[in-house]
């Protein structure tokens, strides 16, 4: 990689997470910002123009909520907060509140990189084809066709819709909330909730060759839904 | 000293008679008792020993009328018999006042009508004299001598009675485990005895807390005061005494060797007199032996509290050991293998440096998981577990634990038994993820690699049975009823490594859910772990 790699922002107050994230990803070509308070990643963002920013959620001045809803007022720059146990709740705001992925500290550094990767490859895909494909699935969004291997495979149409959300945002991870806005709109979270679990309970057996070991739609327990992407090499140490 | 001794020994005689009576009648005669001894405190009424007068009189008139008729049968001389069996029987039925009327009157009336000259209270012969002097004499001897008798027996009969009250009071008092029974007993028996309404103060937080109190007494602040005088110093007051006579009740401490425990007040009823000197002497007695009921039980709690604390103080202890051991082991490792790192890196090989540095994870790791376990097991005590209920797939939770397990169970053939048409059950699914996990990781831990694991999940009636199965040397019988204890490991499989806070960590999240968690051992060898969650939602 080039020296102008991306640039990361790493929000921390711990300095030695700090230092061994600056490590970890300048040696991936990185370029590394950082900032030990919420008070000042508000002021380094707008100067820096970070790609991605990586917040912590139990910052001593201010809630990592606050700045996610100040940021996403005037950027789209992809968030991936870092939380520890205890903070479900507070996680699952963050991430209904615009965050694009989280990470339970403690966490591997090969864990986090697979998750920069993802968020952007989200931003370039913008402008990428209609057509995307993960291990033996294919998805072609604009024929509305579905693949494995070379079998077609029929969805429902309400199926299609979810898996196409989730295409949409490969390898982000989508809220229950999130997902059930998306395919039903505006309807009751609580209704929808039923509905959401039997299509994706659907999808699995039509897309998976194992259901309790899904390999592309995985589960987030108590957070949400992921398209897994299989370039990334991380799947085994998912849980480190 | 004789006296006491004497009053000892009746004490225990009737009291003995009285248990007696109360077992053969099966019903308490609390009512009796208790009538018994608040009768005895009045004395005869006027009219009624006028009454006993009129009726000694009327005997002796009919004596009289008899003897007039028979007179010429037998002599009327003779006819002094009479007379007398009528004094002694007045005496004996009515009392001494009776006796001396109808003594008095035999001796007018027979004079008057059997001894010469008829018809008159003159008396001539000598003889007669002697005979009318004896009737008088013996009037009064038999008098004085059935009033003392009867004296006696009202005597023993209250002794007797007092006794009964109070072998009652102590009986229940011994039945009364709590303090809060013991005062409830000293209440009501006090006040069956003493037909008063009473109260029953304790110290409490610095002040006197009335803790039994009849339903018509009126605790204002003055009597509060007189009873906190009376806890204070030590000695009786209250009305119809010299310090706070204007108190509607009279004030007893309760004193033990211990000092004064708390203070009787009896009410005075509008009576300004005090209790008669023999029912302030069973007020003793009852206000001692509550004394000591109060007593006995707080010290009761105090050994309680005492045992308690040194338990806790124990598991402390043992519980600060285990934790310190278990953070400290992964710690060394990790610190010895990064320092041996920094130190001789250039002697290590590239391999062995690699080596090093996946033990120094792996043990961080360990940490990890015991702190996470740590911060649960806190939780769950503090009941600070709040449940996150969604519907849930099962089939997906148990893929999320399987793949939270990553290369673990990977390696491993865990077949995963469940039927794709499982309904959506209510759940926690982080909750319940980590229960299988923690399940998954004992069954990896205690069985060999070759051997397979199974995990099973059904719905039958209303509940999801989800099991998880292995083969390895199971669990010994001694052990299954404690393995859900919390720091509690395995004697026997020697490869045990954790807290032993895993099982603890489940049986508190199933139970949160309102479900149930066991271990059973397998009939052709192995563990069996199986826990229920009601599949229909209760909690909200």
């Amino acid at each position: 990689m080039n020296k102008q790699g991306p640039r990361v922002l790493v929000v921390d107050d711990e300095p030695a997470i700090r230092r061994f994230l600056r490590a970890s990803l300048c040696a991936h070509g990185y370029t590394v910002d950082e900032a030990s308070s919420g008070e000042e990643a508000l002021q380094v963002i707008p100067a820096v123009h970070p790609d991605v920013i990586i917040l912590d959620l139990g910052l001593p001045d201010i809630g990592g909520r606050e700045i996610l809803s100040h940021l996403r007022e005037w950027s789209q720059t992809p968030i991936i907060i870092l939380s520890v146990q205890g903070e479900e709740s507070e996680k699952i705001a963050a991430l209904d509140a615009g965050a694009d992925d989280y990470l339970t500290k403690p966490f591997a550094t090969g864990e986090l990189q697979a998750r920069i990767r993802a968020v952007l490859r989200r931003a370039d895909r913008e402008e990428s084809g209609p057509v995307f494909t993960t291990g033996d699935l294919t998805i072609d969004l604009s024929a509305r066709t579905v693949r494995l291997g070379e079998t077609e495979v029929k969805l429902t149409p309400t199926e299609y819709s979810l898996l196409k959300v989730l295409v949409t945002h490969a390898g982000k991870l989508l809220t229950h909330r999130q997902l059930a806005r998306e395919v039903w709109g505006g309807a009751h979270y609580e209704d929808t909730q039923h509905l959401l679990r039997v299509n994706i309970s659907n999808l699995r057996r039509k897309l998976e060759a194992d259901t309790s070991r899904p390999r592309y739609i995985v589960t987030e327990p108590g957070a949400g839904y992921r398209l897994q992407v299989e370039s990334s090499p991380d799947r085994a140490s998912a849980d480190a | 000293m004789l006296e006491q001794g004497n009053i000892r020994s009746g004490a225990s005689a009737s009291a003995s008679v009285s248990y007696a009576t109360q077992k053969e009648d099966g019903v308490q005669p609390q009512r009796s008792i208790a009538d018994r001894v608040a009768s005895l405190g009045r004395l005869p009424i006027k009219g009624q020993i006028w009454r006993s007068c009129l009726a000694s009189s009327f005997l002796v008139a009919l004596i009289t009328l008899a003897g007039l008729r028979i007179a010429h049968i037998v002599g009327g001389p003779n006819l002094v018999i009479l007379y007398m069996l009528a004094v002694v029987f007045s005496a004996l039925r009515w009392g001494r006042g009776p006796a001396l009327v109808s003594a008095v009157l035999s001796a007018l009336l027979f004079d008057y009508f059997f001894v010469p000259p008829y018809r008159s209270v003159a008396v001539t012969d000598i003889w007669y004299s002697i005979t009318l002097f004896s009737l008088l004499a013996v009037g009064f001897l038999v008098s004085i001598l059935t009033a003392s008798a009867r004296e006696e027996a009202r005597l023993a009969r209250k002794r007797e009675a007092h006794t009964a009250a109070l072998y009652a009071f102590s009986e229940s008092l011994a039945d009364a485990g709590s303090l809060e029974q013991i005062l409830e007993a000293i209440g009501r028996h006090i006040h069956d005895a003493f037909q008063r309404p009473l109260v029953l103060l304790l110290p409490e937080r610095g002040g006197l807390a009335a803790r039994f109190l009849s339903d018509v007494f009126i605790l204002d602040e003055s009597e509060k005061t007189a009873a906190a005088w009376v806890f204070e110093n030590g000695q009786a007051a209250g009305a119809g005494s010299d310090m706070f006579p204007a108190t509607r009740a009279y004030y007893l401490p309760m004193r033990t060797w211990r000092g004064t425990v708390g203070v009787l007040g009896l009410h005075s009823q509008g009576l300004t007199a005090l209790l008669p000197a023999d029912q302030q002497q069973l007020l003793g007695s009852f206000v001692n032996q509550a004394a000591l009921a109060i007593t006995r039980a707080q010290l009761a709690t105090e050994a309680r509290r005492a045992e308690l604390l040194e338990e806790t103080d124990k598991l402390q202890k043992a519980l600060l050991n285990s934790i310190s051991h278990d953070l400290r082991t992964p710690l060394a490792s990790v610190t010895g293998t990064l320092n041996s790192l920094l130190e001789d890196a250039p002697l290590l090989d590239v391999s062995t440096q690699r080596e090093l540095l996946e033990t120094a994870r792996d043990e961080a790791k360990r940490l990890d998981r015991l702190v996470r376990n740590l911060l649960d097991m806190s939780r769950l005590e503090s009941n600070a577990v709040r449940l996150r209920t969604e519907l849930c797939d099962v089939q997906d939770v148990v893929g999320t634990a399987l793949a939270q397990l990553g290369e673990a169970a990977d390696r491993r053939r865990i077949a995963v038994l469940a039927s794709p048409q499982l309904p959506l059950v209510p759940m926690d699914s982080v909750l319940i993820v980590q229960v299988i996990v923690n399940l998954l990781e004992n069954a990896l831990k205690y069985s060999e690699t070759d051997l397979p694991i199974e995990v099973e999940a059904r719905v039958e009636r209303d509940q999801l049975h989800l099991s998880v199965r292995d083969r390895g040397q199971g669990i010994p019988d001694e052990d299954l009823e404690r393995v859900f204890d919390k720091f509690y490991r395995c004697v026997t499989p020697s490869v045990a490594r954790g807290a032993g806070l895993g099982l603890a960590i489940c049986k508190g999240f199933i139970e949160a859910h309102g479900g149930k968690i066991q271990v059973a051992r397998r009939a052709q060898g192995g563990t069996e772990a199986r826990f229920t969650l009601p599949t229909s939602r209760t909690d909200e």
